[in-house]
């Protein structure tokens, strides 16, 4: 096979090279796919991984053009036949964009857009047998019930079934090359596990060459066979995954796994969990909110159980991290937290008063202590506003100062986050998403607050830009005494900078640990699924087959009896599936809500560490 | 860190004002913008001082100068009365400016009550939703659901037809549409991330709505008002023309065009005239709000 696959490329790229107008785009880039490889196209944002792969697709948009070079699929160069790439495209060079909820019919079952594809590309199939064969692939994807589901409508599906039906659309006219851009970016970490390792199934069992692109180091290397470098519309370098992680060639590579953050590195700088004084700032106890929805086609509402007796504590100077999978409640507890909204029962104590039951004027008042930080650079500033107006806006809002006064604190602050002074009377639109966020953190700083929420402040941010933030963060702490409270999906993030972790799972706080604690013996067994799929390059302390049952969270309406991870739990016996736990000291400021914690079951839990 | 200046030497002076300046300034500088407003200060002017200057009086009868058509026509014209006269002799450009002064006040004022109108019941039944919405939104169905003559024949034929009553006659039947409009506007902005970020750092709604909310989704509806500008005058002729607008001797577009009407076989003018004072003023109006958009545009770059 090896000597087949060195003769007969997929693809050849040779030299290709694409500009925006006079603007060079890609340039030079050369490779050869074979059939059954992945190669991983990786690079920061700009670097033209998506260029790339619309290049190939023949999907390229004005301005872009390809100003030289061949693209040889199976000896033909589509460059200088673009009747024919058109034909190829879809048919024979397969394209799974990064948005399935956005390309899938919403009015159309998805089986039947399915079928529909495939007979547009293929004439001569008998609808019969395209339905036969979309539902073998929806099989081969793992949609479980796949014949049921091939009735349904894209709404009905979670945002992973989607795209691995997507995935099926793609794969439907056995295309020989499948491009796969950022396939996983929006999807929950053990959500996307699942998906590469199906990709590399379907590789196999199809014999498909896939390109693809993604953004993050990790990802790649894990799903790939080569990985290719992008910089700045340039190839920096290309390699086998092992090789490039242990002997990168370009200082660009060097760069990027330099900057990547490791999780169970010795190295690693996590803050130390004793360093805040035993003061809770922030306490909350069983803290619970449903909402109410219509559901379509139904009569009645249904529950949806989003926040359910939540616990913990936050202490003075603390970097408290809360993580979980997208749904998992992270943003209803956000919202709790910052008075958005009320909690149905419990208490969220802050500074001494209740959060949940204060009045508007008296929490309008609690809000100048503590402040929250938004996810969206783009939608969270108010548009048309000079960036001065905005910084003052807090401080007359509380009537603190004069206009002077107010200025002199909006220009200060501005120095502070590192936005340069003239930028005073600019307007937003021409600053970058960590310029935004940096305005963001000095809007919600420029009040001295004593407790600063960051809402997924910077999952919006590429890995450079992080980095530099989380420096800013750490200063602004130094000098200010804040206590942070990040909520976050990202793994990584967490691992740097918080002292203690409270882990979510649908609703439910599973389990807070210090930091140290939850990442070397996490009390969870969802804790150890989470770190299990993370994207990382080191060694993995946990597999993922012995951490996580395939398949995807169950629906927050209508929740079973007893612990919400029981259906994917691989320790899962019958106390689950009837009780529910509830969270338990395990030594030190450690908790967790499993029944494998007590101390008649440990044995059990010791077999499986 | 990556600072996105361009063009230093351009931006820093931009930097250095405000926004709101920066918007003028750029106005100002265009040519449209600058003629617009030539035109209308000069009609204003016109309109404010010529019929006292001049001491024409516009509604002086004198029968032996009537149907004097305007200057280089026919071969009656005289300088005395550059537009000519009516078919009892009045001095037609001392009648149009006069009945532009009623025309563009009831015309100005009456938008400016509409949009006012509109917009806070849009801006209150957006913003709160729920119960509030559904009260002002029926009120606001019940309003659209009378035609607007009706309503006029009915109040100002019980009450005196006054430049006051027919402003609030107008304006009251005007308003429904901006209401519609800016409610489902304010709907979608608040439910944007801003808004969420101005309540938690401490905003009252009141702030949030005439504040942060308002100065985004009025300038759009102001730019569509000036055009209702137009429409309003036009209204006012025509409940001039029907007898309940402002009442004769005074001039109005509408009672100039009534009265012509009958003539207009022999003496087009009369009826012509007013119709050429509109389109020009609006002309100019129209000429200063687009440039102002564009300004706008230009410096807030889509955002």
């Amino acid at each position: 096979m090896e000597t087949a696959t060195q003769t007969d490329p997929v693809l050849r790229v040779e030299g290709l090279s694409v500009a925006a107008g006079e603007r060079a785009v890609l340039s030079d880039i050369s490779f050869d796919l074979h059939p059954r490889e992945i190669l991983a196209v990786i690079g920061e944002s700009g670097s033209g991984k998506t260029v790339l792969a619309r290049a190939l697709a023949s999907w390229l948009a004005d301005p872009l053009r390809v100003t030289g070079g061949k693209i040889l699929f199976r000896g033909k160069d589509l460059v200088k036949d673009p009747a024919l790439a058109r034909r190829l495209a879809g048919r024979e060079i397969a394209y799974v964009g990064g948005n399935p909820a956005g390309a899938l019919d919403p009015t159309m079952t998805v089986g039947a857009q399915l079928v529909e594809k495939l007979r547009a590309v293929r004439p001569d199939i008998s609808s019969a047998e395209a339905k036969r064969k979309a539902i073998q692939l929806l099989d081969a994807v793992r949609i479980p019930a796949a014949a049921k589901r091939f009735e349904e409508y894209p709404f009905q599906y979670s945002g992973g079934m989607m795209q691995r039906a997507m995935i099926v659309d793609a794969l439907i006219s056995d295309p020989p090359l499948l491009i796969a851009d950022n396939i996983t970016q929006p999807l929950d970490v053990t959500v996307a596990a699942q998906i590469l390792k199906l990709m590399r199934d379907l590789n196999h069992q199809f014999s498909t060459a896939v390109l693809f692109i993604c953004s993050s180091l990790p990802v790649a290397c894990d799903a790939s066979d080569r990985v290719m470098v992008l910089n700045q519309g340039r190839v920096a370098e290309m390699q086998p995954p092992a090789a490039l992680i242990r002997d990168p060639q370009s200082g660009y590579t060097r760069k990027l796994i330099a900057e990547l953050p490791r999780l169970w590195d010795e190295t690693t700088h996590a803050p130390a969990e004793e360093r805040g004084a035993p003061v809770p700032v922030l306490s909350i106890r069983d803290v619970a909110k449903a909402y109410r929805i219509r559901r379509r086609g139904e009569a009645g509402l249904s529950v949806v159980q989003a926040v359910r007796n939540v616990s913990f504590d936050v202490y003075q100077g603390d970097n408290f991290g809360v993580v979980g999978e997208s749904g998992c409640g992270k943003s209803s507890l956000m919202r709790l937290l910052t008075g958005l909204e009320r909690p149905d029962h419990g208490e969220i104590v802050f500074d001494g008063a209740d959060v949940g039951s204060a009045p508007a004027s008296k929490l309008r008042e609690m809000r100048r202590k503590f402040q929250l930080v938004l996810q969206d650079p783009y939608g969270s500033l108010p548009p048309q506003w000079p960036i001065g107006k905005i910084l003052e806006e807090p401080l007359k809002i509380h009537g603190i100062g004069s206009a002077a006064e107010r200025r002199e604190r909006a220009r200060s602050v501005m120095n502070e986050v590192g936005l340069p002074d003239g930028y005073y009377n600019h307007l937003t639109g021409g600053l970058s998403a960590g310029q935004r966020q940096r305005l963001n953190v000095a809007r919600a700083m420029i009040l001295e607050p004593r407790l600063l929420i960051m809402d997924e402040t910077l999952s919006a941010l590429d890995q450079t830009e992080q980095g530099k933030l989380l420096d800013l963060f750490e200063r602004l702490q130094a000098q200010h005494g804040f206590t942070y409270i990040f909520i976050s999906h990202d793994l990584t993030m967490v691992r740097r900078v918080c002292s203690r972790i409270a882990v979510m799972y649908l609703g439910e706080v599973v389990e807070v640990a210090p930091n140290e604690r939850l990442f070397f013996d996490p009390g969870h067994p969802y804790s150890r699924a989470l770190l299990s799929a993370a994207p990382t390059l080191e060694d993995r302390r946990y597999r993922p087959e012995d951490c996580l049952l395939e398949g995807e969270p169950p629906s927050p309406i209508d929740l079973p009896p007893g612990c919400a991870f029981a259906s994917r739990c691989p320790h899962a016996f019958d106390r689950c599936r009837r009780e529910n736990p509830v969270l338990v000291n395990r030594g030190g400021r450690a908790l967790a809500a499993c029944f494998l914690n007590e101390p008649a079951s440990a044995s059990l839990e010791n077999a499986h560490a | 860190m990556s600072v996105t200046d361009i063009s230093p030497a351009a931006d820093r002076v931009a930097a250095a004002q405000t926004v709101s300046s920066r918007i003028w300034r750029l106005a100002f500088a265009s040519i449209e913008f600058r003629i617009g407003l030539v035109v209308f200060i000069l009609l204003v002017l016109a309109a404010a001082l010529y019929p006292e200057i001049s001491g024409i009086d516009p509604t002086k009868l004198s029968v032996r100068e009537k149907l004097i058509p305007p200057l280089f026509m026919g071969e009656t014209w005289t300088w005395k009365h550059p537009l000519g006269t009516d078919q009892l002799g009045r001095d037609m450009l001392s009648r149009s400016l006069v009945g532009l002064r009623y025309s563009l006040l009831i015309g100005v004022a009456t938008t400016v009550l509409m949009l006012l109108v509109g917009a806070i019941v849009g801006l209150l039944s957006g913003y709160y939703g729920g119960r509030v919405d559904m009260v002002l939104m029926r009120l606001t169905d019940a309003q659209l659901a009378i035609p607007m003559i009706i309503l006029a024949i009915t109040i100002l034929g019980v009450s005196r037809p006054t430049i006051p009553s027919i402003i609030l006659v107008l304006g009251l039947a005007g308003w429904p549409v901006y209401a519609r409009v800016m409610r489902s506007t304010v709907m979608s902005e608040s439910k944007k991330e801003y808004v969420r970020g101005a309540i938690v750092l401490g905003a009252t709604n009141m702030r949030i709505m005439f504040l942060l909310i308002l100065p985004l989704v009025l300038p759009p509806m102001a730019f569509v008002a000036v055009l209702d500008i137009a429409r309003m005058m036009i209204f006012e002729s025509v409940l001039g023309f029907i007898g309940l607008g402002v009442q004769p001797p005074t001039p109005t577009f509408g009672n100039i065009i009534a009265d012509g009407r009958k003539y207009i076989m022999n003496a087009w003018w009369i009826a012509t005239m007013p119709g050429a004072f509109l389109v020009v003023t609006l002309t100019s109006i129209n000429l200063m709000g687009a440039a102002l958009e564009r300004a706008r545009n230009k410096v807030y770059g889509g955002a």
